[in-house]
């Protein structure tokens, strides 16, 4: 019905150019570029989105195109698809035509005379004419644009989709970036020349688009021949976009005259103080030179005379500068062409450190090593460097190197940060912070805690506050000290029942200090032994495995504990960031299933099916190294087991309370419906190697799997082992109340809708491993059969009837796998049904 | 040129005879000495003198021989030759400028050395005339000033920090020195820290950087407006600081190295064994052999630094690469183990490379760590007056350490742990500890470990009663801080414990001796305030509540010196003396003390008695305190968390300006500016010009 709405215009413009002389240009690749000013080509269609924001570079020739030719492009090459079109059928005779030609379309004899008598005259409305019309419908998304540039092997209609790509919002096509940058590297050359310009594009607007592009391109080439390699289209964009010569183009950049580099942020557009304000909150002293390029190149050049008024803030970040530049091989901000070298030189360090710690034999020393590694680079920040895991935009300031944990791994060294950062209206323009010294915190802290510094309960007489100070120096650098520290009260201390005693101990004493004030030694011995048993779920420090400990503490808590040690914990933008970083690993398996996830999480959130899944963010850098979105409140099972030495359940009766309560139910019912997701997900993608140690908990029950090191195609080494469709132990039975309980039931019949669910979108999933299975050497898609048995396990065939017996068998298997390890039902079953 | 080299040349071949013939530069001297002005008959004679290689010690006895009435005669001269001496450093002939700078430190010196009596007036009007003074002295010290920030060759800046050193040693009393007066109105502050801040001029300079910082925070430093005092207070560039700790920290590694080399040295052979068989008599002989010129000097910096600049702080936990031996084979000169104080600092490279080296076994240290080794190593013999003040200061740093949130914060963080081994001294009765297996743990363990040891290794006749103040009053301030923060250490504070009941009896043994010199009570006060802490705050920051049962444990095992020192102290305090009150004092610190054994002991004599036990167990007395902590009440007191922060003056003045006159004359001694042989500045300029 879409079509025909849309079916009025479009032919009409193809009347309308079919003059026009592109036949001979249609097998040309290159013909995107809008040689001629093709005529009327009417206004925006309502389909297609308004091409208004897009101004594009179209390949290596920086010349820039805006939206009206940008559209004309698009126009164009629908243009040639359809003369196309009519050559070749009018060539191919007019056999086809009879009634049964438009064999998809239902309303194929529509009652619009004209619609129907243009058909015809175009002789046949193949499959390339229903495909035009689908391209401009509203149905067509970025899912439907990939799938059809995969498969097409029509150069035209890849060239449409190639400016279609356009249209789209960036965000939605970046979520395919993996997919089209491996069609550009893998597959022929019409379809790498369809996406190249809209690559280059977004690579001359973005920074962290571009170094995206560029370490995909490196990591999905690397699996080509070394020979082959260094000539590949990959490498050469590769190359290309790693000269930093895909700058914003010129005329649009009002440049200062000053400034080096493009992002000089000397005169950035943006100067409204939007609702982040940070920038500006930021400059203790209303400086009016930003810490730029421009500054720094100036001021090095004065820095022996600069330098030596310490306390000058602007002279402080030059010294930084020339530091960097004078004795560091890190140097996050030097030289002109500077666009993209900061993040690259931050990220390369963070690798380095993986590097060297991975030489390290213990844990212990790997940590230490990794604490001062890192207390290194903060002398490098803030930077204009970003964490591209992240959501929002800001500025690194500041990595608190002593959080660091090093995690558990037997040769490698990955391990997580936490870093800081100030939220920032856009990263390339916003100017970056200015450093703030390390020590800064205490004045700031002062100042800010001074409301609830009142008394605290815990006072006992002789308040701590009057410490005397006998120091006559004269010294107002020694102004805070313990006494003065303010007490971090953990929560729960209101409701012990003694403070009330304590507290009027306090008053008594401060009244009249003469009479003797009496405590029985009972109640301290009490006090210490409540207080202790106050905080249970933290864990226990463990030299061997330091991550549970950090990961252990909630969130919020770690956010406000660094918050206030941290010298920029004051300022309105500070945000907490966490990330591990992998070194030694390749993650492309992970961004796959990353991707996987991605698209079964929006297809069940589209059905409104409520299974949890938490799809963490992957950033491929290489094809043996990325970093990885840490889940946080979660610790693995294992940890959980480990330190609490309960089971399952009991740890969700510690954790959350009694079965009858709310809280128990909620997280009870978070777990289930993890459960369910994963469960799916792990059977669909044949996700192996499930120990304990790879299946998170958070803190709100929900169960998250990571490590998808083996899918699909691979498993361990140790295989057939792990035969059951997905891992559910009787401790997971157990948490879910047991197999006969109703939140079992519920289980399977999340499961059941869920399997539904997905498989009226298995295109959607299918075509995101599909498209990188392409030239790929990766283990899961090893052998012929990995998308055969993928597609296999969607069951189209299946009634739903049918569907929910396999969901039970699987569930069973997977349950009975455990004791019997034997599987042999399920098999049975499955293949008995198919 | 030609000229003189001819009459070098003639030197050297008549060195043998009876009568060598003067040297040109020597007649000059000579010239200068006489009433007339030497420019008059030549004009050049200033030009020529400054592209004559000096000879200091001429030019000094000279200055030194010059009689009182005399020195009326050739002042104009003198004068001149400091003026010109002052011009020369802004010439572009860099041999001039070394002369020029050469001849500056004889004046200096000589003039000082024949006038040790004389005001300073006399010595400035001398050098300089009264009324040029402070024109000439500006000039010098923004020459100074520029040759060390500028871009002049590396030897030229030592020779400038030298002449500084030079100038500021010159008298004993560094406060005496009144030509310091224009230092300070010219401050060369901002090129010392150009210098640490710079990685390749810090490796090179940094040493004598800090040690001319430190020198010249002490001048006239309780009397008047110290502008360098302030200046380093405020710093807060964090590339400089960095630089000023990575100096210290070198000098103290090294000092660590060499102590680590001697005592390997000593072990093993028959020595070793015949010390131990032995005994006191030979360690003795063995500490002798064992003693490293300690380095007062950059530990002075170091204090200043924590002390004065708040920033600093930071610095103390900045990270570095331990420097092992085997990661600097290379660059310990030989001459560096015999002169601390010498002119080259230790291991250059490890500092100008900020890329942490790639070697698995390295730990990572930091400046906090190195130091408290250092520490371990000073306070082990305290005999020397040297050790005797470099353990003082130590200790002293650590006050002010302790006191400080931001550094407490980091002392007590979990996620910094740090095996730190301490160097503990060879005893009798104790085996020495095989420290392989030190647990990885917070820096505070470690401070309170160097506490401990101090405690049970120096009760002796000759009782360092200053430093146990000291030692106890940091573990006070760290124990406030725990309460205030509620940190729960993981610490055996048992040692602790029984270290401080120690203590208290060998106070109570040799009352008499030591009360002779010391007030042993206030001592006695700050120790059972230690337990009043445990006893009446434990529940805020032990780590178990068994550490609260062992606590009691250990009060009411010990009881028999508690006891004593009740009966000494009512002893005391009954009868009228200078001790009377600080006694009182004692008594009263000590009602909960006393509650706990009065409350406990009869009831672990009866649990004996109903068991039929005659020896109870550790676990029986626990489990008898356990159960009759109910009907014990203690006395809340005041004030146990409070404490008198640290200041200098004016109880630490004296000790100060002794320490600084002693490093004077020792920087004094080490400064020759013949370790930077002319040959070697002569070679390097000659290819310049």
């Amino acid at each position: 019905m879409m079509e025909d709405a849309e079916l009025d215009l479009s032919p009409v413009h193809s009347d309308q150019n079919s003059p026009s002389p592109s036949i001979s240009i249609s097998s040309s690749p290159s013909l995107s570029l809008p040689s001629t000013p093709s005529s009327s080509c009417g206004p925006p269609q309502a389909t297609t989105p308004p091409l208004g924001v897009i101004n594009e570079g179209v390949a290596e020739l920086s010349l820039v195109i805006d939206a009206e030719v940008a559209q004309r492009a698009c126009q164009e090459v629908l243009q040639k698809v359809k003369l196309c079109q009519v050559d070749s059928d009018s060539t191919l005779s007019q056999s086809e035509e009879g009634p049964d030609a438009p064999p998809s379309d239902p309303e194929g004899p529509a009652p619009g005379s004209v619609k129907s008598a243009r058909r015809r005259q175009r002789h046949n409305p193949s499959k390339q004419s229903w495909l035009l019309r689908l391209f401009e419908s509203k149905l067509f998304d970025v899912s439907m644009a990939i799938s059809y540039l995969h498969n097409s092997k029509e150069p035209g209609v890849q060239a449409y989709i190639g400016n279609r790509l356009f249209s789209f919002p960036h965000e939605e096509v970046d979520f395919y970036l993996p997919q089209l940058l491996n069609m550009y590297i893998h597959m022929d050359e019409d379809v790498g020349d369809a996406i190249k310009p809209y690559v280059v594009h977004r690579c001359r607007q973005s920074i962290s688009f571009s170094l995206q592009c560029a370490w995909l391109l490196g990591a999905y080439s690397s699996d080509m021949h070394i020979s082959t390699q260094r000539h590949s289209r990959g490498t050469k964009l590769r190359k290309l976009i790693l000269s930093d010569e895909l700058k914003p183009a010129g005329p649009r950049v009002r440049r200062d005259p000053l400034a080096l580099t493009p992002f000089c942020p000397a005169a950035p557009p943006i100067v409204s103080p939007g609702p982040l304000g940070g920038d500006h909150s930021l400059s203790p002293t209303k400086r009016t030179h930003q810490r730029s390029k421009s500054d720094a190149t100036v001021s090095i050049s004065l820095s022996s005379n600069l330098k030596r008024t310490a306390s000058n803030p602007k002279v402080e970040t030059s010294q930084d500068e020339d530091c960097s530049s004078s004795s560091d091989s890190l140097e996050f901000d030097s030289r002109p062409p500077v666009r993209l070298a900061p993040q690259r030189e931050f990220i390369k360090s963070l690798m380095g450190i993986g590097k060297r710690l991975a030489t390290l034999p213990t844990k212990e020393q790997k940590t230490q090593r990794l604490i001062s590694e890192l207390s290194l680079l903060n002398h490098k920040l803030p930077a204009r460097v970003w964490l591209p895991t992240s959501a929002f935009d800001h500025h690194v300031v500041r990595v608190p190197h002593t959080q660091a944990v090093v995690l558990n791994s037997k040769d490698k060294a990955p391990y997580l940060i936490y870093v800081e950062v100030l939220e920032c209206e856009n990263f390339e323009t916003s100017s970056v912070p200015i450093r703030i010294p390390e020590n800064r915190i205490r004045s700031t802290r002062s100042v800010e805690n001074l409301p609830d510094c009142g008394m605290t309960p815990e006072q006992r007489a002789g308040s701590f506050s009057v410490v005397p100070n006998y120091d006559n120096d004269d010294e107002a650098w020694s102004v805070d000290d313990i006494g003065e520290l303010q007490v971090e009260l953990p929560e729960t201390h209101t409701n012990s029942c003694d403070n009330i005693s304590q507290f009027s101990v306090d008053s008594i004493t401060s009244l009249e200090s003469k009479e003797p004030v009496f405590i029985a030694a009972g109640d301290i011995r009490r006090r210490l032994s409540e207080q202790l048993a106050q905080a249970p779920t933290t864990f226990k420090r463990d030299p061997e495995d330091p991550s549970a400990v950090a990961l252990k503490e909630p969130w919020e808590e770690k956010v406000r504990r660094i918050r206030e040690g941290s010298p920029y914990g004051h300022l309105p933008t500070w945000r907490l960031l966490s990330v591990i970083v992998k070194c030694g690993d390749d993650l492309r398996q992970e961004l796959l299933a990353f991707q996987v996830l991605r698209q079964l999480q929006s297809i069940w959130e589209q059905e409104r099916v409520p299974l949890w899944i938490k799809p963490y963010k992957i950033l491929v850098l290489s094809a043996d190294s990325g970093m990885i979105e840490p889940v946080v409140n979660a610790v693995s099972l294992h940890q959980v087991k480990k330190q609490s030495q309960l089971s399952l359940l009991d740890y969700f009766l510690q954790e959350h309370g009694a079965p009858t309560t709310e809280a128990f139910l909620t997280a009870q019912r978070n777990f289930v419906q993890s459960c369910a997701g994963y469960s799916l997900i792990c059977y669909l993608l044949q996700v192996k190697d499930r120990h304990n140690g790879n299946i998170l908990l958070d803190a709100e029950g929900h169960i998250i799997h990571i490590d998808f090191g083996f899918i699909l195609s691979s498993s361990p080494r140790n295989l057939g082992f792990e035969t059951s469709a997905f891992k559910l132990t009787a401790e997971f039975v157990d948490v879910m109340g047991g197999p006969d309980g109703d939140m079992f039931n519920y289980y399977k019949m999340l499961m059941l809708q869920g399997l539904i669910a997905a498989r009226k979108h298995m295109e959607r999933v299918l075509q995101i491993v599909e498209i990188m299975q392409q030239g790929s050497q990766l283990p899961c898609f090893h052998g012929s059969s990995t998308m055969r048995g993928l597609k296999e396990r969607f069951h189209m065939s299946l009634t739903e009837e049918q569907l929910q017996l396999l969901i039970d068998q699987l569930v069973d298997g997977s349950m009975r796998s455990l004791t019997t390890k034997l599987y042999d039902g399920f098999q049975y079953l499955t293949n008995g049904i198919m | 040129m030609s000229q003189v080299e001819k009459k070098a040349g003639l030197l050297r071949r008549t060195s043998s005879s009876k009568k060598p013939l003067k040297e040109k530069v020597v007649l000059m001297y000579d010239e200068i000495f006489a009433k007339e002005d030497p420019a008059k008959n030549n004009p050049r004679f200033w030009d020529e003198l400054f592209l004559m290689k000096v000879n200091l010690e001429y030019l000094e006895s000279k200055l030194e021989s010059v009689d009182g009435e005399d020195v009326q005669r050739i002042q104009d001269n003198i004068n001149s030759l400091f003026h010109h001496c002052v011009q020369a450093l802004g010439e572009e002939h860099q041999i001039k400028v070394v002369n020029a700078l050469q001849t500056l430190c004889a004046l200096f010196r000589g003039v000082h050395q024949k006038n040790k009596s004389a005001s300073g007036f006399d010595i400035i009007n001398m050098l300089m005339g009264f009324d040029k003074a402070e024109q000439r002295m500006k000039d010098l010290m923004e020459r100074l000033d520029s040759l060390l920030c500028g871009d002049s060759s590396e030897s030229l800046k030592s020779l400038c920090l030298k002449l500084l050193l030079c100038l500021v040693t010159v008298t004993d009393n560094i406060s005496q020195n009144t030509i310091l007066e224009y230092v300070m109105i010219n401050s060369i502050f901002e090129a010392i820290l150009q210098i640490l801040s710079d990685a390749s001029s810090r490796g090179q300079h940094g040493y004598d950087a800090v040690v001319l910082l430190a020198l010249l925070v002490n001048y006239r430093k309780y009397e008047s407006v110290n502008p360098y005092i302030v200046k380093l207070s405020i710093v807060d560039d964090e590339p400089t600081l960095d630089g000023m700790g990575m100096v210290v920290h070198q000098a103290l590694t090294e000092y660590n190295r060499q102590y680590k080399d001697k005592e390997e040295e000593n072990q093993g052979g028959f020595f070793s064994t015949l010390t131990s068989m032995v005994g006191s008599m030979f360690i003795a002989d063995a500490d002798e052999k064992l003693s490293v010129q300690t380095n007062e000097a950059i530990l002075l910096a170091l204090y200043e630094a924590v002390h004065l600049n708040r920033n600093f702080i930071t610095v103390l936990a900045q990270s570095h690469p331990e420097i092992d031996i085997a990661a600097t084979p290379t660059t310990t000169t030989p001459t560096t183990p015999t002169t601390p104080l010498g002119t080259t600092p230790p291991s250059l490279d490890m500092m100008s490379n900020p890329e942490l080296p790639l070697d698995p076994n390295l730990q990572t240290s930091n400046l906090l760590i190195t130091f408290l080794k250092y520490a371990s190593i000073v306070m082990q013999d305290t005999k020397d007056e040297h050790r005797l003040n470099s353990a003082r200061l130590c200790l002293i740093i650590l006050t002010c350490i302790a006191e400080d949130q931001y550094a407490d914060a980091f002392l007590h963080d979990d996620n910094m742990n740090f095996r730190v081994s301490l160097h503990r001294m060879p005893m009798r009765h104790r085996k020495k500890a095989v420290d392989k297996n030190i647990p990885s743990r917070p820096l505070v363990c470690a401070v309170l470990d160097l506490m401990v040891e101090f405690i049970v290794t120096h009760m002796m006749k000759d009782f360092p009663m200053d430093l146990y103040l000291r030692c106890v009053q940091i573990i006070h301030k760290l124990l406030c801080y725990q309460k205030k923060c509620r940190i729960r250490l993981h610490y055996t504070w048992r040692e602790l414990w029984s270290a401080l009941i120690n203590l208290l009896k060998f106070l109570l043994s040799n009352e008499t001796t030591l009360l002779a010199k010391h007030n042993i009570f206030h001592l006695a006060l700050l120790v059972v305030n230690l337990f009043n802490m445990f006893i009446t705050y434990g529940d805020t920051f032990l780590p178990t509540s068994n550490s609260y049962d062992e606590l009691y444990y250990e009060i009411v095992r010990m009881h028999q010196v508690f006891d004593n020192l009740y009966c000494m102290v009512l002893r005391v305090s009954t009868n009228t003396g200078q001790w009377k009150e600080a006694a009182s004092k004692v008594t009263h610190a000590l009602v909960n003390v006393r509650a706990i054994i009065n409350h406990f002991n009869p009831k672990i004599e009866s649990y004996a008695a109903v068991n039929h036990i005659s020896q109870l167990s550790e676990d029986q007395v626990l489990e008898v305190v356990r159960s009759n902590y109910d009907t014990l009440t203690l006395k809340l007191q005041d004030g146990l968390d409070q404490f008198e922060r640290y200041s200098e003056q004016p109880k630490e003045a004296a000790f100060f300006k002794e320490l600084v006159r002693s490093i004077s004359l020792n920087v004094r001694k080490n400064v020759s500016l013949n370790t930077l042989s002319q040959d070697v500045l002569l070679k390097e300029f000659s290819t310049i010009s």
